[in-house]
Protein backbone atom coordinates (compact mmCIF):
# COMPACT_ATOMS: atom_id res chain seq x y z
CA UNK A 1 0.00 0.00 0.00
CA UNK A 2 2.02 3.23 -1.25
CA UNK A 3 0.33 5.73 0.99
CA UNK A 4 0.99 3.68 3.77
CA UNK A 5 4.65 3.03 2.82
CA UNK A 6 5.15 7.21 2.17
CA UNK A 7 4.27 7.23 5.86
CA UNK A 8 6.33 4.55 7.59
CA UNK A 9 9.55 5.57 9.57
CA UNK A 10 12.79 3.85 10.75
CA UNK A 11 12.18 4.64 14.16
CA UNK A 12 10.24 6.28 16.27
CA UNK A 13 10.54 7.85 19.78
CA UNK A 14 7.09 6.36 21.98
CA UNK A 15 6.26 5.73 25.82
CA UNK A 16 6.17 2.76 27.24
CA UNK A 17 4.15 1.31 29.86
CA UNK A 18 4.83 -2.10 31.49
CA UNK A 19 2.33 -3.88 33.75
CA UNK A 20 0.60 -7.17 34.53
CA UNK A 21 -1.62 -9.46 32.69
CA UNK A 22 -3.50 -12.37 34.04
CA UNK A 23 -1.67 -14.57 31.65
CA UNK A 24 1.62 -13.66 32.34
CA UNK A 25 0.77 -13.86 35.94
CA UNK A 26 -0.48 -17.35 35.80
CA UNK A 27 2.41 -18.24 34.16
CA UNK A 28 4.67 -16.90 36.83
CA UNK A 29 2.53 -18.08 39.68
CA UNK A 30 2.40 -21.57 38.34
CA UNK A 31 6.15 -21.13 38.38
CA UNK A 32 6.51 -21.98 34.71
CA UNK A 33 9.17 -19.18 33.64
CA UNK A 34 11.57 -22.00 32.66
CA UNK A 35 8.88 -25.40 32.84
CA UNK A 36 6.90 -23.81 29.91
CA UNK A 37 9.53 -21.36 28.59
CA UNK A 38 7.10 -21.05 25.37
CA UNK A 39 3.91 -19.91 27.38
CA UNK A 40 5.65 -17.38 28.88
CA UNK A 41 7.54 -16.18 25.82
CA UNK A 42 3.49 -15.77 24.22
CA UNK A 43 2.01 -13.77 27.01
CA UNK A 44 5.22 -11.54 28.08
CA UNK A 45 7.77 -11.12 24.86
CA UNK A 46 4.70 -8.88 23.18
CA UNK A 47 4.53 -4.98 22.32
CA UNK A 48 1.21 -3.89 22.12
CA UNK A 49 0.96 -0.89 19.49
CA UNK A 50 -1.92 1.52 18.04
CA UNK A 51 -3.28 0.47 14.96
CA UNK A 52 -1.79 4.67 12.93
CA UNK A 53 1.22 3.15 14.96
CA UNK A 54 1.65 -0.09 13.28
CA UNK A 55 1.42 1.27 9.63
CA UNK A 56 3.55 4.10 10.60
CA UNK A 57 6.50 1.63 11.71
CA UNK A 58 5.15 -0.67 8.54
CA UNK A 59 3.27 -3.13 10.02
CA UNK A 60 6.14 -5.14 11.60
CA UNK A 61 5.88 -8.45 12.56
CA UNK A 62 8.63 -8.08 15.51
CA UNK A 63 9.98 -4.74 16.66
CA UNK A 64 13.18 -3.85 18.52
CA UNK A 65 12.74 -1.36 21.58
CA UNK A 66 15.64 0.27 22.55
CA UNK A 67 16.03 2.96 25.95
CA UNK A 68 18.12 5.84 26.32
CA UNK A 69 21.04 3.79 27.70
CA UNK A 70 21.10 1.73 24.21
CA UNK A 71 19.65 -1.59 26.09
CA UNK A 72 17.76 -3.06 23.62
CA UNK A 73 15.33 -6.37 23.27
CA UNK A 74 13.23 -7.59 20.24
CA UNK A 75 9.46 -8.35 20.65
CA UNK A 76 6.49 -9.74 18.76
CA UNK A 77 4.26 -6.72 17.45
CA UNK A 78 0.48 -6.68 18.32
CA UNK A 79 -1.69 -4.24 16.65
CA UNK A 80 -4.47 -3.32 19.27
CA UNK A 81 -6.95 -0.39 19.60
CA UNK A 82 -6.50 -0.74 23.54
CA UNK A 83 -3.64 1.94 22.93
CA UNK A 84 -3.66 5.69 22.21
CA UNK A 85 -1.54 6.52 19.60
CA UNK A 86 2.11 7.17 20.87
CA UNK A 87 2.42 4.68 23.71
CA UNK A 88 3.32 0.52 23.33
CA UNK A 89 2.27 -1.58 26.31
CA UNK A 90 4.69 -4.44 27.03
CA UNK A 91 3.64 -7.11 29.95
CA UNK A 92 6.29 -7.32 32.68
CA UNK A 93 8.72 -9.72 32.31
CA UNK A 94 12.75 -10.10 31.70
CA UNK A 95 12.27 -8.87 28.33
CA UNK A 96 10.46 -5.41 29.21
CA UNK A 97 12.81 -5.59 32.07
CA UNK A 98 15.79 -5.26 29.88
CA UNK A 99 14.67 -1.91 28.62
CA UNK A 100 13.06 -0.29 32.03
CA UNK A 101 15.50 1.63 33.36
CA UNK A 102 17.00 2.17 37.12
CA UNK A 103 16.03 5.92 37.67
CA UNK A 104 13.94 5.44 40.79
CA UNK A 105 13.59 9.34 42.07
CA UNK A 106 14.99 8.33 45.19
CA UNK A 107 11.85 6.42 45.87
CA UNK A 108 13.06 3.14 45.21
CA UNK A 109 10.77 1.98 42.56
CA UNK A 110 11.92 1.95 38.69
CA UNK A 111 10.57 3.54 35.61
CA UNK A 112 8.02 0.72 34.82
CA UNK A 113 5.73 2.78 33.66
CA UNK A 114 5.82 6.10 31.46
CA UNK A 115 9.32 5.52 29.89
CA UNK A 116 10.69 7.63 26.58
CA UNK A 117 11.74 4.72 24.24
CA UNK A 118 12.80 3.90 20.64
CA UNK A 119 10.71 1.56 18.69
CA UNK A 120 11.71 -0.13 15.35
CA UNK A 121 10.88 -2.60 13.25
CA UNK A 122 12.87 -5.49 12.95
CA UNK A 123 13.09 -9.32 11.69
CA UNK A 124 13.30 -10.47 15.20
CA UNK A 125 13.78 -13.03 16.43
CA UNK A 126 13.02 -13.20 20.09
CA UNK A 127 14.93 -14.72 22.74
CA UNK A 128 13.76 -17.24 24.96
CA UNK A 129 14.01 -16.13 28.56
CA UNK A 130 17.38 -18.38 28.93
CA UNK A 131 19.19 -17.69 26.38
CA UNK A 132 18.10 -13.94 26.69
CA UNK A 133 19.17 -14.04 30.73
CA UNK A 134 22.36 -15.97 29.66
CA UNK A 135 22.47 -13.32 27.10
CA UNK A 136 22.10 -9.95 28.97
CA UNK A 137 23.61 -11.45 32.02
CA UNK A 138 25.75 -13.92 31.96
CA UNK A 139 27.62 -13.13 29.14
CA UNK A 140 26.29 -16.02 26.97
CA UNK A 141 27.72 -18.72 29.69
CA UNK A 142 26.79 -19.96 32.80
CA UNK A 143 28.86 -22.24 34.22
CA UNK A 144 31.81 -19.63 34.00
CA UNK A 145 30.03 -17.23 36.28
CA UNK A 146 29.45 -20.07 38.69
CA UNK A 147 32.68 -21.19 38.73
CA UNK A 148 34.15 -17.78 38.44
CA UNK A 149 32.21 -16.67 41.74
CA UNK A 150 32.82 -20.29 43.71
CA UNK A 151 36.89 -19.63 43.03
CA UNK A 152 35.87 -15.54 44.59
CA UNK B 1 -8.35 -34.95 50.69
CA UNK B 2 -10.22 -31.82 50.29
CA UNK B 3 -10.04 -28.84 52.17
CA UNK B 4 -12.20 -25.76 52.27
CA UNK B 5 -11.88 -21.50 52.87
CA UNK B 6 -8.23 -21.90 52.20
CA UNK B 7 -6.01 -18.85 51.90
CA UNK B 8 -5.05 -17.96 48.37
CA UNK B 9 -1.74 -16.89 48.76
CA UNK B 10 -0.99 -15.26 45.36
CA UNK B 11 -2.29 -11.44 45.29
CA UNK B 12 -2.97 -9.09 47.56
CA UNK B 13 -6.53 -9.98 48.12
CA UNK B 14 -6.07 -12.76 49.78
CA UNK B 15 -9.49 -14.63 49.20
CA UNK B 16 -10.03 -17.24 51.83
CA UNK B 17 -13.00 -19.06 50.64
CA UNK B 18 -11.01 -21.34 48.11
CA UNK B 19 -11.76 -25.26 47.88
CA UNK B 20 -9.42 -27.73 47.56
CA UNK B 21 -9.42 -31.09 46.94
CA UNK B 22 -5.45 -32.64 46.45
CA UNK B 23 -5.10 -36.15 45.28
CA UNK B 24 -1.65 -37.63 44.78
CA UNK B 25 -1.24 -36.85 41.15
CA UNK B 26 -4.15 -33.86 40.49
CA UNK B 27 -5.01 -30.33 42.05
CA UNK B 28 -7.96 -29.26 41.57
CA UNK B 29 -9.68 -26.48 43.42
CA UNK B 30 -12.92 -24.01 43.22
CA UNK B 31 -13.26 -20.26 43.73
CA UNK B 32 -9.50 -18.89 42.81
CA UNK B 33 -8.86 -17.72 39.75
CA UNK B 34 -6.05 -18.45 37.02
CA UNK B 35 -3.16 -17.19 39.05
CA UNK B 36 -4.42 -18.69 42.13
CA UNK B 37 -5.14 -21.98 40.67
CA UNK B 38 -1.54 -21.77 39.15
CA UNK B 39 -0.07 -21.66 42.46
CA UNK B 40 -1.93 -24.22 43.81
CA UNK B 41 -1.20 -26.28 40.99
CA UNK B 42 2.35 -26.11 41.81
CA UNK B 43 2.08 -28.55 44.73
CA UNK B 44 1.62 -31.09 42.06
CA UNK B 45 4.17 -30.04 39.65
CA UNK B 46 6.81 -31.73 38.06
CA UNK B 47 9.34 -28.96 38.22
CA UNK B 48 9.46 -28.14 42.31
CA UNK B 49 12.89 -27.64 43.27
CA UNK B 50 12.62 -30.21 46.45
CA UNK B 51 16.60 -30.83 47.33
CA UNK B 52 19.27 -27.86 48.23
CA UNK B 53 21.40 -26.47 45.18
CA UNK B 54 25.06 -25.50 45.17
CA UNK B 55 26.37 -23.71 42.03
CA UNK B 56 24.06 -25.84 40.15
CA UNK B 57 24.88 -28.99 41.88
CA UNK B 58 22.56 -31.10 44.47
CA UNK B 59 24.38 -30.52 47.83
CA UNK B 60 22.50 -31.79 51.47
CA UNK B 61 20.78 -29.47 53.69
CA UNK B 62 23.47 -28.71 55.75
CA UNK B 63 26.00 -28.17 53.44
CA UNK B 64 23.82 -25.58 52.21
CA UNK B 65 23.02 -23.61 55.10
CA UNK B 66 26.91 -23.75 56.23
CA UNK B 67 27.63 -21.98 52.46
CA UNK B 68 25.06 -19.82 53.43
CA UNK B 69 25.90 -18.54 56.51
CA UNK B 70 29.54 -18.37 54.93
CA UNK B 71 28.54 -16.16 52.51
CA UNK B 72 26.45 -13.95 54.33
CA UNK B 73 29.09 -13.95 57.83
CA UNK B 74 31.62 -12.87 55.30
CA UNK B 75 30.10 -10.39 53.19
CA UNK B 76 30.27 -6.23 53.97
CA UNK B 77 26.92 -4.95 53.23
CA UNK B 78 24.58 -8.26 52.80
CA UNK B 79 20.99 -7.40 51.19
CA UNK B 80 18.41 -9.19 52.69
CA UNK B 81 15.35 -9.27 50.02
CA UNK B 82 11.96 -10.46 51.84
CA UNK B 83 9.79 -11.57 48.95
CA UNK B 84 6.09 -11.90 49.50
CA UNK B 85 4.86 -15.02 49.09
CA UNK B 86 5.62 -16.11 52.10
CA UNK B 87 4.37 -15.43 55.62
CA UNK B 88 5.13 -12.42 58.36
CA UNK B 89 6.74 -15.04 60.87
CA UNK B 90 9.32 -16.01 58.15
CA UNK B 91 10.19 -11.74 57.50
CA UNK B 92 10.40 -11.07 60.81
CA UNK B 93 13.37 -13.63 61.25
CA UNK B 94 14.85 -12.52 58.08
CA UNK B 95 14.93 -8.84 59.39
CA UNK B 96 16.13 -10.77 62.85
CA UNK B 97 19.61 -11.53 60.90
CA UNK B 98 19.32 -8.56 58.67
CA UNK B 99 20.01 -6.72 61.96
CA UNK B 100 22.00 -9.05 63.28
CA UNK B 101 24.74 -8.92 60.46
CA UNK B 102 24.41 -5.11 60.23
CA UNK B 103 23.05 -5.89 56.51
CA UNK B 104 20.60 -4.13 54.39
CA UNK B 105 16.56 -5.30 54.34
CA UNK B 106 13.70 -4.67 52.10
CA UNK B 107 10.45 -6.39 50.28
CA UNK B 108 8.84 -6.15 47.38
CA UNK B 109 7.26 -3.20 48.38
CA UNK B 110 9.88 -1.37 46.68
CA UNK B 111 9.40 -2.11 43.54
CA UNK B 112 5.17 -1.99 43.81
CA UNK B 113 3.43 0.89 46.12
CA UNK B 114 6.37 1.64 48.11
CA UNK B 115 5.94 5.45 46.52
CA UNK B 116 2.52 4.89 47.47
CA UNK B 117 3.85 4.42 51.02
CA UNK B 118 5.89 7.39 51.06
CA UNK B 119 2.68 9.35 49.51
CA UNK B 120 0.88 8.25 52.75
CA UNK B 121 3.75 9.70 54.93
CA UNK B 122 3.58 13.09 53.48
CA UNK B 123 -0.28 13.70 53.20
CA UNK B 124 -2.22 10.95 55.37
CA UNK B 125 -4.32 8.24 54.18
CA UNK B 126 -8.06 7.87 54.31
CA UNK B 127 -7.98 4.47 54.38
CA UNK B 128 -10.97 1.51 54.77
CA UNK B 129 -11.28 -1.90 54.92
CA UNK B 130 -12.36 -4.26 52.04
CA UNK B 131 -15.41 -4.70 53.42
CA UNK B 132 -16.15 -1.27 54.13
CA UNK B 133 -15.58 -0.90 50.53
CA UNK B 134 -17.89 -4.12 49.39
CA UNK B 135 -20.95 -3.03 51.48
CA UNK B 136 -20.89 0.76 51.24
CA UNK B 137 -19.10 1.87 47.88
CA UNK B 138 -21.28 3.60 45.03
CA UNK B 139 -18.76 5.09 43.19
CA UNK B 140 -15.63 3.01 42.30
CA UNK B 141 -12.51 4.92 40.64
CA UNK B 142 -9.46 2.26 39.48
CA UNK B 143 -6.82 4.76 39.28
CA UNK B 144 -3.81 3.25 37.24
CA UNK B 145 -4.62 -0.10 38.11
CA UNK B 146 -6.30 -2.63 36.30
CA UNK B 147 -8.05 -5.18 38.87
CA UNK B 148 -9.10 -7.52 35.67
CA UNK B 149 -5.71 -8.63 34.90
CA UNK B 150 -3.96 -8.39 38.53
CA UNK B 151 -6.44 -8.70 40.58
CA UNK B 152 -9.16 -10.83 39.14
CA UNK B 153 -11.43 -11.37 41.46
CA UNK B 154 -11.34 -7.82 43.32
CA UNK B 155 -14.31 -6.68 41.10
CA UNK B 156 -16.44 -9.49 42.16
CA UNK B 157 -16.01 -10.17 46.08
CA UNK B 158 -15.38 -6.57 47.04
CA UNK B 159 -15.90 -3.69 44.92
CA UNK B 160 -17.97 -3.34 41.48
CA UNK B 161 -20.10 -6.45 41.47
CA UNK B 162 -20.26 -7.72 45.09
CA UNK B 163 -23.57 -7.23 46.76
CA UNK B 164 -23.21 -5.78 50.34
CA UNK B 165 -25.11 -4.78 52.72
CA UNK B 166 -26.12 -1.75 51.55
CA UNK B 167 -25.24 -2.13 48.27
CA UNK B 168 -27.54 -4.84 47.71
CA UNK B 169 -28.01 -4.08 43.69
CA UNK B 170 -24.81 -4.93 42.87
CA UNK B 171 -23.27 -3.33 40.39
CA UNK B 172 -26.45 -1.58 39.36
CA UNK B 173 -26.45 0.54 41.98
CA UNK B 174 -22.45 1.39 41.44
CA UNK B 175 -20.64 3.67 39.18
CA UNK B 176 -17.03 2.96 37.79
CA UNK B 177 -14.49 5.50 36.59
CA UNK B 178 -11.26 4.09 35.18
CA UNK B 179 -8.47 6.21 35.10
CA UNK B 180 -6.20 4.78 32.56
CA UNK B 181 -3.99 5.77 29.38
CA UNK B 182 -4.90 2.24 28.11
CA UNK B 183 -7.86 0.94 27.13
CA UNK B 184 -7.44 -1.90 29.86
CA UNK B 185 -9.55 -4.83 30.24
CA UNK B 186 -10.98 -3.14 33.37
CA UNK B 187 -12.73 -0.58 30.96
CA UNK B 188 -15.30 -2.79 29.77
CA UNK B 189 -16.88 -2.12 33.15
CA UNK B 190 -16.62 1.64 33.29
CA UNK B 191 -19.14 4.13 33.24
CA UNK B 192 -16.63 6.62 32.51
CA UNK B 193 -13.04 5.80 30.79
CA UNK B 194 -10.54 9.26 31.34
CA UNK B 195 -8.03 7.82 29.00
CA UNK B 196 -5.63 10.29 30.36
CA UNK B 197 -2.31 11.00 28.48
CA UNK B 198 0.54 8.57 30.47
CA UNK B 199 2.68 10.09 33.52
CA UNK B 200 -0.02 13.25 33.85
CA UNK B 201 -1.95 11.62 37.05
CA UNK B 202 -0.52 14.71 38.89
CA UNK B 203 -2.08 17.51 36.49
CA UNK B 204 -5.30 15.70 36.45
CA UNK B 205 -5.48 15.15 40.01
CA UNK B 206 -4.65 18.89 40.36
CA UNK B 207 -7.39 19.86 38.08
CA UNK B 208 -10.12 18.16 39.59
CA UNK B 209 -8.88 19.46 43.09
CA UNK B 210 -9.38 23.02 41.72
CA UNK B 211 -12.60 22.14 40.38
CA UNK B 212 -14.05 20.51 43.84
CA UNK B 213 -12.99 23.76 45.19
CA UNK B 214 -15.35 25.72 42.98
CA UNK B 215 -12.48 27.26 40.82
CA UNK B 216 -11.77 27.18 36.86
CA UNK B 217 -8.72 25.06 36.30
CA UNK B 218 -6.03 26.29 34.05
CA UNK B 219 -7.04 26.76 30.11
CA UNK B 220 -4.08 24.03 29.18
CA UNK B 221 -5.50 21.48 31.06
CA UNK B 222 -6.95 19.82 27.90
CA UNK B 223 -4.06 20.15 25.97
CA UNK B 224 -1.40 18.92 29.45
CA UNK B 225 -3.79 15.99 30.47
CA UNK B 226 -5.49 14.74 27.14
CA UNK B 227 -8.84 14.91 28.93
CA UNK B 228 -11.53 17.18 27.64
CA UNK B 229 -13.44 19.51 29.67
CA UNK B 230 -16.56 18.07 29.44
CA UNK B 231 -15.08 14.56 30.74
CA UNK B 232 -13.28 16.21 33.96
CA UNK B 233 -16.96 18.06 34.80
CA UNK B 234 -18.46 14.89 34.69
CA UNK B 235 -15.97 13.00 36.89
CA UNK B 236 -16.42 15.93 39.50
CA UNK B 237 -19.85 15.86 39.50
CA UNK B 238 -19.61 12.13 39.60
CA UNK B 239 -17.29 12.09 42.95
CA UNK B 240 -19.46 15.37 44.41
CA UNK B 241 -23.07 12.58 43.89
CA UNK B 242 -21.86 9.55 45.15
CA UNK B 243 -22.53 8.35 48.83
CA UNK B 244 -19.28 6.23 49.67
CA UNK B 245 -16.52 6.79 46.82
CA UNK B 246 -13.20 4.86 46.74
CA UNK B 247 -10.08 5.69 44.94
CA UNK B 248 -8.29 2.46 44.08
CA UNK B 249 -4.99 3.03 43.48
CA UNK B 250 -2.63 1.09 41.32
CA UNK B 251 1.46 1.41 39.92
CA UNK B 252 -0.21 3.61 37.32
CA UNK B 253 0.48 6.23 40.08
CA UNK B 254 3.20 4.60 42.54
CA UNK B 255 5.59 3.99 39.41
CA UNK B 256 5.93 6.96 36.41
CA UNK B 257 6.96 9.77 36.96
CA UNK B 258 6.82 11.90 40.24
CA UNK B 259 6.04 8.30 41.86
CA UNK B 260 5.49 9.23 45.58
CA UNK B 261 4.27 12.70 44.36
CA UNK B 262 1.19 11.36 42.23
CA UNK B 263 0.28 9.05 45.25
CA UNK B 264 0.81 11.96 48.10
CA UNK B 265 -2.12 14.28 45.91
CA UNK B 266 -3.76 11.73 44.94
CA UNK B 267 -4.67 11.21 48.82
CA UNK B 268 -4.97 15.18 49.30
CA UNK B 269 -7.47 14.89 46.51
CA UNK B 270 -9.61 11.96 48.90
CA UNK B 271 -9.41 14.62 51.63
CA UNK B 272 -10.70 16.50 49.43
CA UNK B 273 -13.53 14.96 48.31
CA UNK B 274 -14.82 14.47 51.85
CA UNK B 275 -15.50 17.88 52.34
CA UNK B 276 -18.54 16.52 50.28
CA UNK B 277 -19.14 12.97 50.69
CA UNK B 278 -17.21 10.19 52.23
CA UNK B 279 -14.36 9.23 50.55
CA UNK B 280 -11.36 6.29 51.28
CA UNK B 281 -8.19 5.93 48.95
CA UNK B 282 -6.86 2.03 48.89
CA UNK B 283 -3.67 0.71 46.89
CA UNK B 284 -4.56 -2.21 45.15
CA UNK B 285 -1.15 -4.38 46.41
CA UNK B 286 0.07 -6.61 43.91
CA UNK B 287 1.54 -9.55 46.29
CA UNK B 288 0.03 -11.58 48.51
CA UNK B 289 2.21 -10.60 51.74
CA UNK B 290 3.50 -7.64 50.36
CA UNK B 291 1.46 -5.35 52.50
CA UNK B 292 2.94 -8.01 55.63
CA UNK B 293 6.38 -6.85 54.88
CA UNK B 294 5.48 -3.15 55.71
CA UNK B 295 3.61 -3.95 58.78
CA UNK B 296 6.49 -6.41 60.04
CA UNK B 297 9.41 -3.88 59.65
CA UNK B 298 7.38 -1.06 60.88
CA UNK B 299 6.28 -2.59 64.24
CA UNK B 300 9.92 -3.73 64.41
CA UNK B 301 11.78 -1.40 63.37
CA UNK B 302 9.45 1.51 62.94
CA UNK B 303 10.02 2.25 58.72
CA UNK B 304 8.04 0.29 56.24
CA UNK B 305 10.84 -0.35 53.86
CA UNK B 306 14.49 -0.29 52.65
CA UNK B 307 16.35 -0.25 56.26
CA UNK B 308 20.11 -0.32 56.73
CA UNK B 309 21.07 -1.98 59.74
CA UNK B 310 25.11 -1.00 59.19
CA UNK B 311 25.53 1.40 62.09
CA UNK B 312 23.36 -0.88 64.50
CA UNK B 313 20.20 1.26 64.25
CA UNK B 314 17.59 0.89 61.52
CA UNK B 315 18.32 3.66 59.01
CA UNK B 316 15.56 4.20 56.21
CA UNK B 317 16.46 5.66 53.27
CA UNK B 318 14.33 4.73 49.93
CA UNK B 319 16.56 5.55 46.88
CA UNK B 320 19.50 4.57 49.15
CA UNK B 321 18.93 1.70 50.72
CA UNK B 322 16.06 0.60 48.61
CA UNK B 323 16.82 -2.97 46.44
CA UNK B 324 17.28 -1.38 42.96
CA UNK B 325 19.62 1.92 43.95
CA UNK B 326 21.49 -0.08 46.41
CA UNK B 327 22.07 -2.89 43.63
CA UNK B 328 22.44 -0.76 40.54
CA UNK B 329 25.31 1.43 42.32
CA UNK B 330 27.02 -2.17 42.71
CA UNK B 331 27.30 -1.95 46.33
CA UNK B 332 26.03 -4.69 47.64
CA UNK B 333 28.16 -8.06 47.92
CA UNK B 334 26.17 -10.58 48.82
CA UNK B 335 21.97 -11.09 48.02
CA UNK B 336 19.57 -13.79 50.16
CA UNK B 337 16.11 -13.42 48.36
CA UNK B 338 13.37 -15.14 50.13
CA UNK B 339 10.37 -16.26 48.56
CA UNK B 340 10.49 -13.68 45.50
CA UNK B 341 11.37 -13.65 41.74
CA UNK B 342 13.97 -10.62 41.34
CA UNK B 343 15.86 -12.13 37.97
CA UNK B 344 12.47 -11.67 36.44
CA UNK B 345 10.70 -8.07 37.84
CA UNK B 346 14.37 -5.77 38.25
CA UNK B 347 15.47 -3.60 35.10
CA UNK B 348 18.55 -5.13 33.58
CA UNK B 349 21.10 -2.75 35.58
CA UNK B 350 20.51 -4.71 39.29
CA UNK B 351 19.65 -7.76 38.16
CA UNK B 352 23.71 -7.14 36.23
CA UNK B 353 24.86 -6.74 39.89
CA UNK B 354 22.82 -10.14 41.31
CA UNK B 355 24.89 -12.26 38.23
CA UNK B 356 28.16 -10.91 39.66
CA UNK B 357 27.67 -11.50 43.51
CA UNK B 358 26.82 -14.43 45.76
CA UNK B 359 23.16 -14.88 45.65
CA UNK B 360 21.02 -17.51 47.66
CA UNK B 361 17.97 -18.29 47.10
CA UNK B 362 15.08 -19.76 49.02
CA UNK B 363 12.66 -20.86 46.11
CA UNK B 364 10.20 -23.41 45.08
CA UNK B 365 10.62 -23.30 41.14
CA UNK B 366 13.70 -22.90 38.89
CA UNK B 367 12.59 -19.70 36.95
CA UNK B 368 14.97 -16.47 36.82
CA UNK B 369 15.40 -16.37 39.84
CA UNK B 370 17.30 -19.39 40.88
CA UNK B 371 18.84 -19.15 37.61
CA UNK B 372 20.70 -16.03 39.19
CA UNK B 373 21.18 -17.90 42.34
CA UNK B 374 24.74 -19.91 43.93
CA UNK B 375 22.61 -21.48 46.60
CA UNK B 376 19.00 -22.49 46.51
CA UNK B 377 17.01 -23.66 49.40
CA UNK B 378 13.86 -25.62 48.72
CA UNK B 379 10.76 -23.29 49.72
CA UNK B 380 7.72 -24.04 51.31
CA UNK B 381 4.64 -22.92 50.53
CA UNK B 382 3.07 -20.67 53.55
CA UNK B 383 -0.87 -21.22 53.79
CA UNK B 384 -0.81 -24.92 52.13
CA UNK B 385 2.22 -26.45 53.88
CA UNK B 386 2.65 -24.16 56.47
CA UNK B 387 0.80 -22.06 58.12
CA UNK B 388 1.19 -18.05 58.34
CA UNK B 389 -0.15 -15.07 58.55
CA UNK B 390 -0.78 -12.34 55.73
CA UNK B 391 -1.27 -9.02 55.79
CA UNK B 392 -4.13 -8.64 53.16
CA UNK B 393 -3.84 -5.35 50.60
CA UNK B 394 -6.22 -3.27 52.69
CA UNK B 395 -3.65 -4.12 56.22
CA UNK B 396 -5.98 -6.86 57.75
CA UNK B 397 -3.94 -9.79 58.90
CA UNK B 398 -5.22 -12.80 57.50
CA UNK B 399 -4.03 -16.28 59.51
CA UNK B 400 -3.28 -18.90 56.81
CA UNK B 401 -4.17 -22.37 58.03
CA UNK B 402 -1.83 -25.11 55.83
CA UNK B 403 -3.91 -28.23 54.56
CA UNK B 404 -0.44 -30.52 53.51
CA UNK B 405 3.15 -31.01 54.07
CA UNK B 406 6.36 -29.76 52.08
CA UNK B 407 7.52 -32.55 50.12
CA UNK B 408 10.75 -32.90 52.13
CA UNK B 409 11.81 -33.07 55.31
CA UNK B 410 14.58 -30.61 56.21
CA UNK B 411 12.16 -27.57 56.89
CA UNK B 412 8.83 -27.45 57.75
CA UNK B 413 8.64 -23.96 57.27
CA UNK B 414 10.63 -20.71 55.53
CA UNK B 415 10.87 -19.41 58.80
CA UNK B 416 11.96 -22.60 60.26
CA UNK B 417 14.68 -22.55 57.37
CA UNK B 418 15.70 -19.27 58.52
CA UNK B 419 16.03 -19.48 61.99
CA UNK B 420 17.96 -22.91 61.48
CA UNK B 421 20.47 -20.53 59.15
CA UNK B 422 20.49 -18.00 62.25
CA UNK B 423 21.59 -20.47 64.78
CA UNK B 424 24.16 -21.38 62.20
CA UNK B 425 24.88 -17.50 61.46
CA UNK B 426 25.61 -16.45 64.74
CA UNK B 427 28.32 -19.45 65.49
CA UNK B 428 29.82 -18.64 62.91
CA UNK B 429 29.85 -14.71 63.52
CA UNK B 430 31.47 -15.30 67.05
CA UNK B 431 33.81 -17.23 65.20
CA UNK B 432 35.10 -14.53 63.07
CA UNK B 433 34.56 -12.19 65.98
CA UNK B 434 37.04 -14.24 67.98
CA UNK B 435 39.03 -14.55 65.05
CA UNK B 436 39.50 -10.70 64.17
CA UNK B 437 39.52 -9.80 68.17
CA UNK B 438 42.89 -11.90 67.99
CA UNK B 439 44.41 -10.85 64.96
S1 LIG C 1 -7.88 -12.86 43.23
FE1 LIG C 1 -5.84 -13.03 44.09
S2 LIG C 1 -6.09 -13.93 46.12
FE2 LIG C 1 -8.01 -14.26 44.95
S3 LIG C 1 -7.80 -16.28 44.02
FE3 LIG C 1 -7.04 -14.81 42.51
S4 LIG C 1 -4.84 -14.64 42.92
FE4 LIG C 1 -5.77 -15.63 44.69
Amino acid sequence: MPERQSSEVDDMEITLNTGSTVYQGAIIKGGKTFADAEGYMREAAYCNINPEDFDALGRPWFVRITNEYGDSVVLRAKKTNTQQRGEVFVPRGVWANIVVTVYTESTGSPTYKNLKVDIEKCNGPVLDPVTLMRQEYFGGNMHKIWKEKAED
Amino acid sequence: MTCTDVTCPVCGMSCDDIYIELTDDAVLTKNACLMGDAKFQELRSHHRLTKPLVHGEEASWDEALEKTADILVNAKRPFFFMGSETSNEAMAVGIEIAEYLGGLVDGNATICHGPTIMGLQLSGQVGSTLGECKNRADLNIYWGCNPADSHPRHMSRHSQFARGFWTEQGFKGRKVIVVDPRRSPTCEAADLHVQLKPGKDHELIDALMTMLRGEEPHPTVEEVTGVSRETLNKMAEMVKECKFGVIWVGLGIASSRGHHYNAAIAMRFTHECNKFTKFVINANRGHCNVAGFNQVLAWTHGFPFAVDFSRGIPRYQPGEYSCVDALSRGEVDAMIVMCANLGGHLPKKAVERLAKIPMIAIETSPGTNAFMSDIILPGVFDGMECEGTFYRMDNVPIYARSFTKPPFDFTESNEHTLKQLFEIVKKKKAEKDAREAKQ
